[in-house]
């Protein structure tokens, strides 16, 4: 099992703020939800990550990988990458990411297919795609489920989301968690018809999530500072013995290999 | 005299509009600050609308895909879908107008009189004024790497 001694240093940051002196942390919330305008750097760098991993994926001669990018530096928890999504290739050539994504300042999250581009069009920390090209039986599966009918394709999304939600709960459902239940949906789809069913198959499977080592005032600014974060869906005894259990991109990238559902993770880095 | 290119427009494609909540999103972990206002445009001909099917073959006009030419904001007229700029080349006079769509384009200056930069990357056009992105044109690899669509 993976492990990460502490949150995010966005999470962190406000949970410091909130544990020290019980300030109005609200200001702190608002801090991922600024309406900062872009930089034509940014966009250069953002766009050009996304053509050269186009590219990329062409010509690994995959059809369908699980990608991930990096938001944020979380190297010091022993995270490299902050965010999965599900991304093949079009019949008309594009890519296209289906992925999760937190309403900004709130505490629910939509489903949604973009390009590359709209990918990687972030303030990323690092200028970085990874990703894991699936066995050819998974990726047959997870493309019939892609170019399906959306309605379909979203049946295991719950609105409901907290950033580290517990890998093996239904109260919330963060954007990881969403890919790889979704991912096992894919791969039984006579049988998986919840999420619970999902969770049972990823456990199956040997799925191992990430645990979070949060000390109680962490948890306290983070619910506090953010209608993302919320712990009241781990078990008690894990979470007041500080172990908060939640899916992260290096996880899903150490299982694939290991299940012998995927290859091992290929990365794509920006001088 | 002028070089009139009026009757070309930088308009929001189709495929983008409503994307105000969309952009908003944020991914686990993520803080999507520059996605949010992400401001993309693509080209269309005429005065009247046209649709994104039609704007894929469009391509940026002359003065708005030499790198490092300056322009200057000589109009801004706000719509209930968008803001529309109207930029001439200093060097020529040459006009074109930049559409925005939506919420994209809060917070830009709009000051007439604003000068606008001209970058050119291998997927598009990119306009800024002062630093800042106001709007993005993206040419048809660009295009190919644009997509947003909600499924849930």
């Amino acid at each position: 099992m993976s492990h990460a001694r502490a949150l995010s240093a966005t999470f962190a940051a406000f949970a410091i703020a909130a544990a020290a002196a019980l300030l109005p942390v609200r200001a702190q919330a608002g801090r991922s939800c600024e309406q900062a305008r872009p930089t034509p750097a940014l966009v250069a760098r953002g766009m050009e990550l996304a053509e050269r991993t186009s590219q990329a994926l062409d010509a690994s001669g995959a059809r369908v990988v699980i990608l991930a990018r990096a938001g944020q530096d979380l190297g010091k928890y022993g995270l490299r990458y902050s965010h999965l999504g599900l991304a093949y290739k079009t019949d008309a050539g594009p890519w296209r990411v289906v992925h999760k994504l937190n309403q900004c300042g709130t505490a629910v999250a939509d489903i949604y297919r973009q390009g590359l581009g709209e990918f990687f069009l972030d303030d990323l920390w690092r200028y970085e795609a990874a990703w894991v090209v699936p066995a050819p039986a998974v990726q047959a599966q997870l493309m019939a489920e892609l170019s399906g009918p959306p309605g379909r394709l979203v049946r295991l999304h719950a609105a409901p989301y907290s950033i580290v939600s517990y890998a093996w709960g239904q109260k919330y459902q963060q954007s990881n968690q969403w890919a790889i239940e979704t991912l096992a949906a894919a791969m039984e789809p006579a049988t998986i018809g919840n999420r619970a069913q999902a969770q049972a198959w990823l456990q199956f499977k040997g799925y191992e999530p990430t645990t979070l080592r949060l000390g109680p005032l962490t948890r306290l600014g983070g619910r506090v500072g953010s209608a993302n974060v919320a712990f009241d869906d781990h078990p008690n005894d894990k979470r007041f013995s500080d172990r908060i259990e939640t899916v992260t991109v290096d996880s899903v990238f150490a299982w694939l290999p290991r299940a012998g559902l995927g290859a091992a993770p290929v990365t794509l880095k920006l001088q | 005299m002028k070089k009139s290119i009026a009757a070309v427009l930088l308009a929001a494609c189709t495929a983008f509009s409503g994307v105000a909540a969309p952009l908003q999103a944020q991914a686990q972990s993520d803080a999507s600050v520059a996605l949010s206002m992400m401001p993309i445009a693509s080209v269309v001909v005429g005065a009247s609308a046209v649709g994104a099917s039609a704007t894929a073959a469009v391509a940026v006009p002359a003065a708005l895909s030499t790198a490092g030419s300056t322009l200057t904001v000589v109009a801004v007229e706000a719509s209930a879908d968008g803001t529309v700029y109207v930029l001439e080349r200093a060097s020529d006079g040459a006009r074109a107008s930049v559409k925005v769509a939506g919420r994209a384009a809060r917070g830009v200056s709009n000051a007439v009189g604003t000068s606008v930069v001209v970058g050119v990357i291998g997927s598009g056009v990119v306009l800024s004024a002062a630093g800042e992105v106001l709007a993005f044109v993206p040419n048809a690899l660009g295009r190919a790497l644009l997509h947003n669509e909600r499924l849930s």
